[in-house]
């Protein structure tokens, strides 16, 4: 068990490295140092090379790698050059809002995904099944954009039921906090439903189809058992990577739903970053989510390890 | 023996879907503390007869009957819940022994009591004793390790062990066992076998034994009755069956049965030709083709025959 978490925690810290080197060989080779872009194109050469040495450009590239390096280690991202701040600082700030919608919506996508799919695996080819469907092609089919312009005009427009845009933390009216993250929730949830619902079905119908259904039938369970402690028991395993998967995708920025909804998230901070050119800024914000990515799915393995007792035990090793 | 019919079928059809059959009316009876060995080769009909009497027919599957009563409960005016009821409170299923049938991650413990748990009063510590009794019952030495283990942990022969126990929770009024010495060895084979011979003799609990396996069954049974593409070819008492075969399947069967003093590269016997689909008998006989007595009349025609002491079969031929 501990071991597993140190092969994996050793692995990831290869993936990072490994992350580190290509991100920052691409930074270099782009057209257009730091220096060129913080003083724009009328800048003279005494002050380009003044700013140079200040930020470390004149120095060779292991160099450079190897300070930039060295402060990922003590979790010092660098420092954004467009908004003057350390990149740590502005990921602190935006980070609320996009792991807010994050979780939203995948609370209400795997609650949609996980009854549905339920049902539409035991009522095979009736009604819920179709609605199943019809929703898992919905889903993928839209697109987020457009749905929240839908969703702006109508029920923030039109019925003023939450505002058309900007976040409101907690802090600041628990009420205020979940009626401006509903719209992008509801949004991005939209877009993740299909797939885990197309999951869930599919490991649902597996796990029916098994010989132990036989046996916990004729032992003459009740329908909840059968289904929830039989079926859904061995049909998790799946849906729960799915979810993983997802829930990484979405702490990694949302930028589409962010952009539309004006909300101050990481999506938009990386959109900032790449749009202005801040390469500090785009190479912490790399960094930062890979680091995030393989510790939710580090986090999603042990989960799965801990449902699966057979991967539990043979982990524990005798 | 008192005559009690545990189990009265008669007529059994079992269609897919699309109305291709494939049990073709078949009638069994099974009384108080009998075993009766249902055998035959695969696709023969005889594991979705047990899977009908069990309320497991696949639903792609449908079964109609002109009696269908299994321990005096009429199944085809019993409502959905009730059969369900039935079979969980006063069946024991003994499966296949592929160890799919125990859900690998739950553990032993908790498979064996839910049953049990459901159709009785009493609680967990109370549903565990009965449960270390019963797994004690069937051999299983260490049974507080056994309980707490998952399936997977477990040999063949042991999951075996297991399901029988599991099927005695509720002290059930009939067994079903459907092929429960598949993939075990033939020393396990005869101990899982004599296992259901010793309940059956305590209890008096009727056992219908489904097996492909001819020569392991009747050692255990007191009547036979043999399938063959879903048609009951001959039914008898097992001296019966072995001192006077009446149909030539049930020939071919006993002459298949290996024998000890086998010599060394010698071919074991078999029987030619492949089980032909269910229902393409034309109004003939089932097993025409693999016949080494066909006459024409079995082309077209089929006698359906009972002679003394209820030894019944369905061929043109008299031996």
């Amino acid at each position: 068990m501990l071991s597993y978490i140190y092969k994996r925690t050793s692995n990831a810290v290869q993936v990072l490295l490994f992350v580190s080197i290509i991100t920052f060989a691409v930074l270099q080779w782009i057209p257009g140092d730091a220096a060129q872009l913080i003083l724009g194109s009328e800048a003279t050469p005494e002050n380009l090379a003044r700013l140079r040495t200040a930020l470390g450009l004149d120095r060779p590239w292991y160099i450079q790698y190897w300070h930039w390096l060295k402060g990922l280690v003590q979790f010092d991202l660098g420092r954004s050059y467009v908004f003057g701040q350390d990149v740590v600082t502005l990921i602190q700030q935006r980070l609320p809002v996009t792991i807010s919608i994050a979780v939203f919506s995948m609370l209400i996508a795997s609650t949609i995904a996980i009854v549905l799919g339920i049902l539409a695996a035991i009522r095979k080819n009736t009604m819920v099944d179709y609605l199943a469907t019809g929703i898992m092609q919905l889903g993928s089919a839209v697109p987020a954009f457009w749905l929240g312009m839908l969703m702006i005009v109508y029920f923030g427009l039109e019925l003023k039921w939450f505002p058309v845009s900007g976040y409101v933390p907690p802090d600041r009216g628990l009420g205020g906090y979940l009626n401006s993250i509903a719209m992008p929730s509801i949004v991005l949830a939209i877009g993740e439903v299909g797939m885990l619902l197309r999951t869930v079905r599919t490991s649902m119908l597996e796990a029916l189809g098994q010989d132990f259904m036989d046996m916990a039938k004729a032992k003459g369970l009740s329908s909840f058992t059968i289904y929830f402690k039989y079926a859904l028991r061995s049909a998790m395993i799946a849906p729960i990577n799915v979810m993983g998967l997802q829930f990484a995708k979405l702490v990694g920025g949302t930028v589409v739903v962010e952009s539309v909804f004006g909300l101050p998230g990481v999506g938009r901070l990386i959109l900032v970053a790449v749009e202005q050119r801040d390469v500090f800024l785009l190479q912490g914000l790399v960094m930062f989510v890979t680091a995030l990515v393989i510790l939710i799915s580090l986090l999603v393995d042990i989960a799965v390890m801990f449902i699966n007792p057979r991967i539990r035990i043979e982990m524990q090793g005798e | 023996m008192a005559e009690e019919k545990v189990l009265d079928i008669e007529n059994l059809t079992i269609r897919t879907q699309r109305g291709r059959t494939l049990v073709d009316g078949i009638s069994l009876h099974l009384y108080k503390g009998e075993v009766l060995g249902v055998v035959g080769e695969s696709g023969s009909g005889k594991t979705l007869t047990a899977k009908t009497i069990l309320n497991l027919l696949p639903e792609n599957l449908s079964w109609e009957a002109d009696r269908f009563a299994v321990l005096g409960a009429d199944y085809l005016t019993l409502g959905k819940k009730d059969t369900k009821a039935l079979v969980g409170q006063k069946i024991g299923y003994v499966p296949q022994n592929t160890g799919s049938y125990l859900h690998p991650m739950i553990r032993i413990k908790d498979q064996i009591i839910d049953g049990y748990l459901r159709y009785t009063k009493n609680n967990r510590g109370e549903a565990l004793e009965r449960a270390r009794e019963l797994v004690k019952a069937v051999g299983i030495r260490d049974t507080e390790r056994l309980l707490k283990s998952y399936p997977w942990q477990l040999s063949g022969g042991m999951r075996q062990r297991v399901n029988i126990a599991m099927a005695l929770m509720n002290q059930p009024r009939l067994i079903v066992a459907d092929e429960p010495t598949t993939a075990l060895d033939s020393t396990i084979q005869m101990q899982v076998l004599d296992l259901l011979k010793t309940v059956n003799d305590l209890y008096e609990t009727p056992v219908i034994l489904v097996s492909h396996d001819l020569g392991l069954v009747k050692y255990y049974c007191e009547r036979i009755v043999v399938m063959y593409a879903g048609q009951i070819m001959e039914a008898a008492t097992v001296e019966q069956v072995f001192s006077n075969p009446k149909h030539p399947y049930t020939r071919a069967l006993i002459k298949v049965i290996p024998s000890l003093n086998i010599k060394k590269g010698e071919r074991l016997a078999e029987i030619p030709g492949q089980l032909n689909a269910v229902g393409t008998a034309g109004g003939g006989c089932a097993f025409k083709e693999r016949c080494s007595f066909r006459q024409e009349a079995c082309e077209y025609t089929i006698r359906e025959k009972t002679v003394a002491d209820n030894h019944y079969y369905r061929c043109n031929l008299d031996f």
